[in-house]
């Protein structure tokens, strides 16, 4: 869940800032003791904030370090000190080592020797557990040795080299072995992936080149007869390799189709289609040369299904939305111009009731397909409207004219409205009703933006729309609005009387809260030490009664552990809370 | 399912004719029930009289806002009151179905009940005696996707839907919406939605099971007749539809369907949590909706950001077991014969407590106006963020998941921590002085921590004793056994973590009347058959760390104002302040060096206790030197911390009249969502906390990470 932001906004820790982390490696490592210990203190802070996500390195350094000032303080006989050094050497091996095991248990002493932990550290910690206890010299030089290992390996790499990996590779714990699986079987997806879309790839060549063909040989013949060839028997064995392709792995099928030189024609191409290029292309309403929509019809007739279609829109949706508009006005132009080509097929118009069987005879033609079919609406709008583009109204307009449940008139002319608005294109006429009273329409600036926005989220708050058409909508001015909380005078005037007579009150200074972070105050220094409390004053407390109201019944044992009562209407004590007593009561 | 029964029920009807006042039950009519018993009751008209007397006394009844209604509901009642037959109590966990000519209110209500579960699972099998009631027009059943056409019609000005569902039908969903019953009566999640009352959110997020909206269809009217229904169901379709819409639906509608409305929902809650990028599609489909592509996208519903899902989706899966124990609750409810009912339910982690517990208060919130709910899991919280124990009374249904209803409990208690094992002892104190707190007079319901083993399982021991429990749930799943069964003759000799079976002392039998703590409970077990039971969710959001995140999510989500706007993030709100002086401040999961201890507080999660010690530092902060049992009246983040003027700076949603009580603030193992940290937007600098430098590849950069059962190269070979 959190990888995303992660990898955009950076790992949660505990130090405030990286003085602070600097602060406390270099108090770490320094020879003086009330430095060491500053340090330590500051860490048991971090571990509070941290809580079970500690770093082992952090953990394991805090506790070799203890261990020296204990030593270095005189006060500790040598036995007591084998202990203490013996208990952290042997939880920093056990920990370093524990992301090192696979699923099956491995002996420590080649998992160390992958980090680079000599043999004898391992052994160190073998005695302590198992065998003979260490003398006090070898733990001495032990803790030497892995404090050093800490500083090199952990501390003074850390924060550096800005190396950011995922905190949740790590910290949700997939072991090594499993991530190792995984990226084995991505990696065999991935081949597997790039087999079949050279496959595609090729499959589409030569049906390209089976089509020129049969094009130039067409051009020859006869210009007039404006009907193509039959299909070759070639051709055939072609098309039917293609649809047995598709019905694998009709994605990597698509991908193939979307790219250059296929469905959007490269210059060339267009050139020996003879196909004028020239600019004069409405970009705001792509129509497809007739002749590139006729190369492919019969290799997208022999593929239309319900799932190829709905695929095939996402996926040129998708693209559109990646082109960015300077440098691909083409490409753009041709895949624009193919959504169209296929909602257009869909439609459900009825204005071609007057026409001539001979007319309708070669609209049909066309046809990627004849019968209209179920498309995901909902999906398709919002990737329209991910997809900012010049044709992007032209687009819109077609969608929501031929929606299954169509949206209500005035939402369809506001987005409408609102698309031509982004992509400037100053206002195509799709919906003459919203040009009231003569406001100058052209330039637009964030301004009346922001007020055309206002009013209609105003208005359309309890009149929601489809989902993500009110995501898109509302992305807008979130951007923009000011975020600081202004409380009005009534709710302070409010919230002061509610609080009055205790300590607490309403903040009053006149700070932008929104300029401070979580964490930070007007006038708090950089410095890492900021926040040390010099005095402070400490209350015992004894456990409370919950029921604030009826504080009678107070009762006095903090930290005891004496069964209460079980009822209040039996016996004061009951025979547990008896035996407990006596087995509590000492005769001196 | 076996019923342990040690206690015989004697019967007292005078005592059962009093519970009768506090425990209403709505008359519940099974269709194919003759209802010539009811109906043609000459003695109405003389019950209405007393039937209104009796509202003005009882104020435990379920809110319906049409006032001819409820008194026809009271009328039934009353009768039912007077002239039933002691009803046998239920004893083998069978199935009481249409009592064949029982006219005890008892069974009815059972019957109409045990229906209604059994609809739930898609009315495919029928329980023994039962025979399922369908209207010849619709088979029940999930609505599937070409049904739509004919039975829903969206209404684009106020942008709502009408359906029109046949008895039995069912809409499970991916999604948010309000849901409002027109006519008829519908079921979700346990609890009954009737014509004429409030409507309810509903929330069926990705990270849970779908909620499904069931069709009782049996009018709650008995005395209607079929035409009268139809007309009044068409009436109400009229109301809500424009000419050319109605059309369709008009013809669908009948007297034993049911008619609801849909629209859309957009909370403070639901604007705050998609406001994440993360969570952006938290009300969208999850992942296996989309794999086993169950859901249908182009229905006139999915303008309310509402997916209706296809079969393949499931829905929640009830046992057999499940419904048995269920059925047993409810009617262990309804006699009251020793006092309220206190059930404890409990079991291993992942096998549906928390989804059982939810349906139960449903159900039994169709008959009582409130049941009581003691939090005893630390973890996986139902009203607070976790890391709290807490006594709430449920008022509404509960027709989300935890993160959707983070209301404020009436005691709640900070323990810091979400499980309890490092701290045993305060953790049954603290359960202990909220118990004290419990009135007895409406049915508990005691959610139990997941940890059943060891030290875990004596705590649950401790409890049953501790708590005299009068039912006890025992979920399991799989076959393997997690804990042993809880029987009452199993606890009569096992030790708890502070209490220890009675000494078998020569008074013998009088144990029982000494040990209030020893009475006798009825366990129902329960085998969860769901998918995925007793196993971890592995989905986006299902993982216990991000459900713990939701739950803070949405209970700071309360900061956000109510009316529609841009989402503010923590930061951008007006704090309250304190001076260091007046609030104590403890950290309760680990040892903090106090000098050092606002490097802990500073920009960190706190719960806001209340000590009965008086607070005063003389100017400087005041620490705790250990952590106190003591209540929590809510959470705040310890914005910032200003040290030259020595003040605390709070964020919190808790209201300022309750906030001036406050003065302790506690730290806990539970911390702030990463992503409110990371995601401040419009700061000026970096925000503290955070860095984009760490780096996780060095040996040593993780947290701790415990394998749990590393096998032994010796084990490997053995196993294959």
């Amino acid at each position: 869940m959190k990888k995303k932001t992660t990898e955009k906004n950076g790992h949660v820790v505990a130090w405030i800032n990286k003085a602070e982390w600097d602060q406390v490696l270099e108090y770490l490592y320094s020879k003086d003791c009330a430095l060491q210990k500053y340090a330590l203190h500051r860490i048991s802070a971090w571990k509070g904030r941290f809580a079970h996500n500690t770093p082992i390195a952090v953990e394991s350094t805090a506790d070799l370090v203890r261990c020296q000032i204990l030593d270095r303080s005189g006060k500790l006989d040598a036995d007591d000190l084998v202990l203490l050094y013996g208990t952290a050497l042997m939880r920093f091996v056990n920990l370093i080592t524990e992301r090192q095991q696979g699923k099956i248990a491995r002996p420590l002493r080649r998992l160390a020797s992958n980090l680079k932990i000599p043999e004898w550290i391992v052994n160190l910690r073998h005695d302590i557990t198992h065998r003979k206890l260490p003398t006090l010299k070898w733990c001495r030089k032990g803790c030497k040795f892995v404090l050093e290992w800490l500083q090199q390996e952990y501390w003074s790499r850390q924060l550096g080299s800005g190396l950011a990996e995922n905190w949740d590779s790590q910290s949700e714990g997939e072991d090594g072995e499993e991530e190792l699986q995984r990226q084995e079987n991505e990696l065999i997806t991935r081949q597997k992936e790039m087999e079949s879309y050279k496959k595609a790839r090729e499959l589409l060549i030569s049906f390209e080149k089976e089509q020129f063909q049969t094009f130039e040989e067409f051009l020859e013949e006869d210009k007039q007869t404006s009907l193509w060839p039959e299909p070759s028997a070639d051709m055939s064995w072609i098309l039917a390799q293609i649809k047995h392709f598709a019905l694998e792995s009709s994605e990597i099928l698509i991908d193939a189709l979307i790219e250059d030189g296929f469905m959007v024609p490269t210059i060339e191409q267009l050139v020996s289609l003879s196909v004028d290029n020239s600019d004069d292309a409405d970009p705001t309403a792509p129509h497809l040369p007739r002749v590139v929509l006729r190369f492919w019809l019969p290799l997208l007739k022999d593929l239309n299904s319900q799932l190829f279609i709905n695929l095939l829109l996402e996926k040129l949706f998708v693209e559109l939305q990646q082109l960015s508009e300077d440098d691909q006005k083409h490409r753009s132009f041709y895949i624009a111009g193919w959504i169209s080509e296929v909602i257009l097929c869909n439609a459900n118009k009825n204005e071609y009731h007057y026409e001539s069987k001979i007319q309708r005879k070669a609209r049909l033609k066309d046809k990627i397909f004849m019968k209209r079919i179920q498309l995901r609406w909902q999906q398709l709008l919002a990737a329209c409207l991910n997809a900012p583009c010049v044709a992007m109204p032209h687009l819109l307009q077609q969608i929501l004219e031929d929606m299954e449940h169509p949206m209500p008139l005035d939402t369809r002319q506001k987005l409408l409205r609102l698309s031509s608005i982004y992509t400037q294109g100053a206002d195509s006429g799709y919906d003459p009703s919203m040009e009231h009273s003569g406001q100058p329409s052209g330039i637009y600036t964030l301004e009346s933006l922001h007020e055309r926005l206002r009013v209609q989220s105003r208005r359309q708050v309890y009149m929601m729309h489809p989902g993500t058409v009110s995501d898109s909508l509302k992305a807008l001015p979130e951007r923009t609005e000011d975020f600081q909380e202004h409380l009005s005078p009534d709710v302070l005037a409010e919230r002061a009387a509610e609080l009055r007579g205790s300590p607490w009150q309403v903040c009053t200074d006149k700070v932008q809260w929104k300029n401070y972070p979580l964490g930070k105050v007007p006038g708090q220094s950089e410095d890492p030490s900021c926040l040390m409390v010099d005095n402070f004053s400490t209350i015992m407390v004894f456990d409370q009664q919950v029921e604030m109201e009826n504080a009678t019944q107070h009762n006095a044992h903090a930290g005891v552990s004496m069964p209460h009562r079980v009822t209040t209407d039996g016996l004061l004590w009951t025979h547990n809370d008896i035996s407990k007593l006596k087995a509590g009561l000492q005769l001196f | 399912m076996k019923v342990h029964k040690s206690l015989p029920k004697t019967k007292q009807t005078s005592k059962r004719q009093q519970c009768k006042d506090k425990w209403f039950k709505p008359n519940r009519i099974p269709q194919n029930s003759d209802s010539s018993n009811l109906s043609p009751s000459t003695a109405m008209a003389k019950l209405e009289h007393h039937a209104s007397n009796l509202r003005k006394d009882k104020p435990n009844l379920k809110r319906l806002k049409k006032k001819a209604k409820a008194v026809s509901f009271r009328q039934v009642k009353t009768l039912a009151a007077t002239e039933r037959t002691p009803s046998r109590p239920l004893t083998n966990g069978r199935a009481g179905g249409p009592e064949q000519g029982s006219d005890s209110d008892e069974s009815q209500d059972w019957s109409s009940f045990a229906k209604s579960v059994l609809y739930q699972n898609g009315g495919g099998e029928s329980m023994e005696g039962q025979e399922s009631c369908v209207s010849a027009k619709a088979a029940p059943g999930r609505i599937e996707e070409a049904a739509f056409v004919h039975c829903a019609e969206r209404d684009y000005i106020h942008n709502r839907t009408v359906l029109v569902m046949q008895q039995g039908q069912t809409l499970c969903f991916r999604g948010k919406c309000l849901l409002s019953c027109l006519y008829g009566r519908v079921e979700v999640h346990g609890f009954t939605l009737e014509e004429g009352q409030q409507s309810y959110p509903l929330f069926s997020p990705s990270s849970h099971c779908p909620l499904t909206v069931t069709a009782l269809g049996d009018s709650p009217n008995p005395s209607k007749t079929k035409k009268a229904g139809r007309l009044e169901a068409k009436a109400i379709v009229r109301k809500y539809l424009s000419t050319e819409t109605r059309k369709r639906l008009l013809s669908e509608v009948d007297s034993d369907s049911c008619v609801i409305l849909l629209e859309p929902l957009d909370t403070p809650l639901t604007r705050f949590l998609t406001s994440f990028p993360d969570l952006k599609e938290l009300f969208g489909l999850s992942s296996r909706d989309i794999r086993d592509s169950s859901a249908m996208l182009d229905t006139p519903l999915s303008g309310l950001g509402i997916t209706p899902l296809r079969k393949t989706a499931g829905g929640m899966v009830m046992s057999q077991t499940y419904r048995e124990a269920l059925n047993g609750l409810v009617n262990a409810c309804a006699e009251e014969l020793d006092g309220c009912p206190v059930i404890l339910v409990c079991g291993a982690k992942n096998v549906g407590k928390s989804t059982f517990n939810r349906h139960l208060i449903n159900t039994l919130l169709n008959h009582t106006a409130s049941v009581e709910y003691l939090e005893c899991d630390l973890g996986q919280t139902e009203f607070t963020p976790s890391g709290c124990l807490s006594l709430s009374t449920v008022r509404e249904p509960l027709l989300g998941p935890p993160f959707t209803h983070q209301w404020a409990p009436e005691h709640m208690i900070f323990y810091g921590q979400s499980s309890c094992e490092t701290d045993l002892d305060r953790y049954l104190e603290s359960l202990k002085s909220l118990w004290r707190l419990y009135n007895r007079e409406t049915p508990i319901v005691i959610n139990t921590m997941g940890w059943v083993k060891g030290f875990g399982f004596q705590l649950l021991v401790d409890i049953i004793r501790l708590f005299s429990i009068s039912h006890v749930v025992q979920l399991s799943s799989g076959d393997k056994v997690m804990c042993p069964q809880l029987t009452p003759e199993f606890l009569r000799s096992s030790h708890g973590w502070q209490t220890h079976p009675p000494v078998q002392s020569a008074l013998g039998e009088d144990n029982s009347g000494t040990h209030p703590a020893q009475r006798s409970y009825t366990l129902f077990s329960i085998h969860s058959e769901f998918e995925g039971a007793g196993r971890p969710g592995e989905m986006r959001h299902q993982r216990s760390n991000e459900q713990r995140d939701l739950a803070l999510l949405g209970y700071f989500s309360q900061l956000q104002s109510p009316e529609p706007g841009p989402v503010r993030p923590l930061h951008c709100f007006t704090p309250y302040q304190v001076p260091h002086s007046a609030v104590a401040v403890g950290v309760t999961h680990c040892e903090v060096a106090p000098t050092h201890v606002l490097y802990t507080a500073n920009a960190s999660l706190v719960g806001l206790c209340c000590l009965n010690e008086k607070v005063s530092g003389r100017g400087s902060p005041v620490l705790l030197s250990q952590t106190p049992v003591c209540p929590c009246v809510g959470f705040g983040v310890l914005r910032g911390v200003d040290m030259a003027r020595g003040l605390y700076f709070l964020v919190t949603p808790v209201a300022p009249s309750v906030l001036r009580q406050v003065n302790c603030l506690l730290l806990g193992a539970v911390t702030l969502p990463n992503t409110l940290l990371t995601g401040q937007t419009g700061i000026l600098g970096e925000p503290p906390y955070v860095t984009m430098d760490y780096s996780f590849e060095l040996t040593g950069a993780g947290k701790l990470h415990v394998f749990k059962g590393l096998a032994r190269p010796g084990q490997m070979k053995h196993a294959k």
